[in-house]
């Protein structure tokens, strides 16, 4: 049974496939994972799922982003003038958000760290 | 224990003291050294890639801990040629359990040997923690951390190979015929330099305790899985001297090996021969640099 693996790098961090491996249950295929891919780089984290449970779509089955310009949907088109508050506030939102996650990570490695 | 007076540095021990550190030493150095060169045999041979792999970096771990005790050796003037690469095959210390062949293909073997070893690793290097010698207790920690993958990839294995009667045959084989080997982790090296070693607190549990903590942990488990330990049972058997056990004709501990071990020595020292070597090269920074 093949088992995807996701690695991890800094808790905070997006887990990112990085392989798989061949075992009969989570618990070898945890075992397995550590060996490959959690020795020789730094790993936070570890998950591991059955490849079969994995869903799948390609480009032969979808358009991703389409063919016709979608930069309508985009916040940023909109800034032609004086900001648009609603375009600001938006902008503020997603700069406070990014704050917050940076605290939130620093914090974790502080307390990971000693 | 009553608390020990810690002992002084390399340099400044007595010929007693001394002789007591290195015979612990040897008794854990060589094991790790033998252990891992055995392990490495299953190398494109495990049953499969990711077993293959996780074998392998065992036999790394277990060769990286060797060379932190034989560095530990060093500090009394040995070379590594000496400790390793030159020394005699009838100087060696290291269990029978660990110098023992493996039977083509024999992948419970190798798991059952394992089990028991990492076992017996855990309970003596609880007994080293709080080792009268500094030099020993600094570098515990290091190596405790790396032991625990070791039992879970042992437990783990033995527990899925227990699961149907085939895989049950083949651990009980390599239960019957690895279980005395296993009991000479706990022989002595010599009787009066054992008693020195517990006496001057270098190891605080003697080597009888240990076997007991040891049989604790591994019989039960064994059982659980549907093994028969024969003639381990307990409790009756505690105490007593290590001759009231079956135990094999030759003991490592004593110096004593199986053909295996002198067949073994030769191979691993033969390119070391071959090239005319004297000395061995470090790649590494010393672990006391490191």
């Amino acid at each position: 049974m093949i088992w995807e693996v996701f690695r991890q790098e800094d808790a905070g961090d997006y887990h990112e496939h990085c392989g798989n491996v061949h075992a009969p249950d989570r618990e070898m295929a945890l075992m397995f994972a550590e060996v490959q891919h959690a020795r020789r780089k730094p790993t936070n984290s570890l998950w591991v799922a059955p490849k079969d449970e994995i869903g799948e779509v390609d480009t032969e089955d979808a358009k991703f982003g389409g063919t016709t310009d979608k930069s309508y949907r985009w916040a940023s088109t909109y800034d032609f003038e004086a900001a648009a508050s609603e375009v600001e506030e938006s902008t503020n939102e997603q700069v406070e958000a990014e704050r917050r996650r940076k605290v939130q990570q620093d914090k974790q490695e502080a307390q990971g760290g000693d | 224990m009553a608390v020990t007076e810690s002992l002084p540095g390399p340099a400044d021990l007595s010929d007693d003291q001394q002789e007591a550190v290195e015979h612990l030493l040897y008794r854990l150095a060589d094991d790790e050294f033998v252990a891992a060169e055995r392990y490495t045999e299953w190398q494109v041979r495990s049953p499969t890639l990711e077993s293959d792999l996780a074998l392998a970096n065992i036999a790394q771990d277990e060769l990286g801990h060797a060379r932190l005790w034989y560095d530990l050796l060093e500090d009394f003037g040995y070379t590594e040629s000496e400790l390793v690469w030159e020394r005699d095959a009838e100087a060696w210390r290291h269990s029978t359990l660990v110098e023992r062949p493996f039977d083509e293909g024999d992948w419970a073997d190798a798991i059952v040997r394992s089990y028991l070893y990492d076992q017996a690793e855990h309970v003596r290097l609880q007994a080293l923690e709080e080792s009268s010698y500094p030099r020993i207790r600094d570098r515990i920690a290091k190596i405790v951390q790396e032991e625990d993958y070791h039992r879970e990839h042992a437990e783990n294995w033995m527990e899925r190979l227990a699961e149907e009667k085939d895989g049950l045959e083949r651990l009980q084989d390599a239960l019957d015929s690895l279980f005395p080997h296993a009991l000479t982790l706990f022989a002595p090296t010599d009787e009066a330099v054992e008693d020195r070693i517990d006496d001057l607190g270098i190891r605080t549990r003697s080597l009888d305790a240990l076997r007991e903590d040891w049989l604790d942990a591994v019989v039960p488990y064994l059982e659980d899985l549907g093994l028969d330990v024969g003639d381990a049972e307990l409790p009756e058997q505690y105490d007593v001297h290590h001759s009231e056990f079956e135990l094999p004709e030759h003991l490592g501990r004593d110096q004593s090996h199986t053909d295996a071990w002198f067949d073994l020595q030769e191979e691993f020292t033969n390119t070391y021969r071959e090239l005319g070597r004297h000395k061995a090269n470090r790649i590494m920074k010393d672990p006391d640099e490191a």
